[in-house]
């Protein structure tokens, strides 16, 4: 029973899914080989392009969330796109000091696995109408590694981009000011390393809940 | 009757049961749990009919004004009830109290004590005028708050659960901190005087007419709380439906348009999405 309409939803979503997929392996692919060649501290210049690319082409996950294209809440999405987000622009993008750090290598790569493994599976689903157990299973277990490894790389990186925030001033809003409204870059940075305290092991969690629901749906078919 | 109550794992709650009079009421039972548990009081228990397993129906909560025989559907002479524990609740009045207080005692604190000093400004700050009405207007809006929480709402038997009280307050107190601390900043930019008194006469009489309305609500029930739920008529309940709600907005507003901060406004934006 193929509407037009689901036609064209699976075709889109299948083009998306591919799309990101080839950029997310691209970075995997450029930091391993940079990794080889050369060092750790050229991994994010050798990525910079596709990881741009592919990461802000993830605000539209949101936007097909809302308006009922796929199934995803947007309440689970939102806080894992946002700190996406804030590390790839609002600290490795906006603060060059920090693209030397090793952490920038195990972030790149422990965010490219994940993500190459999600979208072709999602991409799978939409273009061909399913995906083998086995990579749904690669799915719902490379994040008990790949978690770990990427919020330590994230938690990291803002915490030893501070002393860079904290004197560049950058994107901060001082007072007097028409709106008597005030933004400190390095507090918000602070408030954001808290919040990975309870949010890093409720995430966890949430994606324990979701593997057990996963694969034991699978079990059963 | 013979009452049994099971928790919801279907463990025997209470060893035995509960004999009750045939004509006793829920309110009746909820006593007696109490008389013989001690901890739990009426407003702590939940009490629902139990659920044949595997059904997803939701349970039926037995309503405390209701006669017990009301619940029994064929055997009158025992009836088994689920118990859940709600843990320890306040009522709405103790919330509520404790919620308001917070921004009453904080925002004077801003506005009187030189704190500016621990952000890094120097002691010495001109006060504008605006400031000082602010000042009035925010403390006279949770003084009226309580008073109206003590004097004028009528509660009905609703209780909350005691963790609500830690997370609403945290939420109250830190929001009002977080716009005291522009308002009353040394850096503080007023507005224009005529944008000013606009803004704060606007928001008077939207308080007064809040109160009105309050006093309306109050007087759909009786004294204890009875009386449900009911439709307000009469002044501007004839054209939006929780004029209450409405005219607290538009104070904010008020408040919003006099002082002018970015605070200010999210709080309001969050107060209209609640």
């Amino acid at each position: 029973m193929a509407s037009a309409l689901t036609v064209l939803r699976r075709l889109y979503l299948s083009i998306y899914n591919w799309t990101v997929f080839i950029g997310w392996f691209q970075v995997l692919f450029l930091a391993l080989k940079t990794l080889k060649e050369s060092g750790h501290e050229n991994v994010y210049n050798a990525v910079e392009k596709p990881l741009l690319l592919a990461q802000s082409a993830a605000v539209l996950e949101i936007l097909h969330g809302l308006i009922g294209l796929v199934r995803s809440p947007v309440s689970s999405t939102l806080p894992q796109i946002g700190s996406r987000l804030y590390l790839t622009w609002g600290i490795l993008w906006s603060f060059p000091e920090i693209r030397t750090h090793v952490l920038v290598t195990s972030l790149v790569i422990s965010w490219a696995i994940t993500e190459i493994i999600r979208y072709s599976f999602f991409g799978m689903k939409e273009a061909f109408g399913f995906a083998p157990s086995w990579h749904l299973w690669l799915r719902y277990s490379t994040f008990l590694v790949l978690y770990p490894t990427g919020i330590t790389s994230e938690v990291g990186l803002i915490y030893f981009s501070l002393p860079y925030i904290k004197a560049s001033e950058k994107y901060c809003i001082r007072m007097p000011n028409k709106w008597n409204f005030s933004f400190d870059n390095f507090y918000a940075a602070i408030l954001t390393l808290g919040i990975y305290v309870p949010g890093s092991p409720h995430m966890y969690r949430y994606m324990l809940g979701q593997r057990k629901r996963a694969l034991s749906k699978s079990k059963k078919e | 009757m013979k009452v049994t109550l099971v928790s919801r794992s279907g463990r025997e709650f209470i060893k035995g049961g509960l004999e009750l009079n045939d004509s006793a009421t829920v309110a009746d039972l909820q006593e007696a749990i109490h008389k013989r548990t001690k901890k739990f009081y009426p407003s702590r228990q939940r009490l629902t009919l139990p659920v044949p397993s595997g059904s997803r129906e939701r349970p039926v909560v037995l309503s405390y004004k209701k006669n017990l025989r009301d619940y029994c559907d064929g055997n009158e002479n025992s009836l088994t009830i689920v118990f859940k524990d709600l843990g320890p609740q306040v009522s709405y009045r103790t919330l509520f109290f404790f919620e308001y207080l917070g921004p009453l005692i904080l925002y004077p604190v801003f506005y009187y004590f030189p704190v500016y000093k621990f952000f890094g400004y120097e002691e010495k700050r001109v006060i504008h005028p605006v400031q000082t009405y602010a000042l009035y207007y925010w403390c006279f809006h949770y003084f009226k708050r309580i008073m109206e929480t003590f004097f004028v709402h009528r509660f009905s038997h609703a209780t909350s659960p005691l963790l609500n009280v830690f997370r609403n307050c945290a939420y109250y107190w830190t929001f009002g901190s977080y716009i005291a601390y522009y308002v009353n900043h040394p850096l503080y930019t007023p507005v224009g005087d005529l944008q000013m008194k606009i803004g704060f006469g606007f928001g008077v009489v939207c308080q007064l007419a809040n109160f009105y309305c309050h006093i309306i609500l109050k007087n759909l029930r009786g004294p204890d709380g009875s009386g449900g739920y009911q439709i307000p008529r009469g002044f501007l309940f004839n054209i939006v439906t929780c004029a209450n709600y409405t005219t607290e907005i538009y104070q904010w507003l008020g408040f919003n348009i006099a002082t002018q901060t970015v605070a200010g406004y999210v709080f309001l934006w969050l107060l209209l999405l609640s």
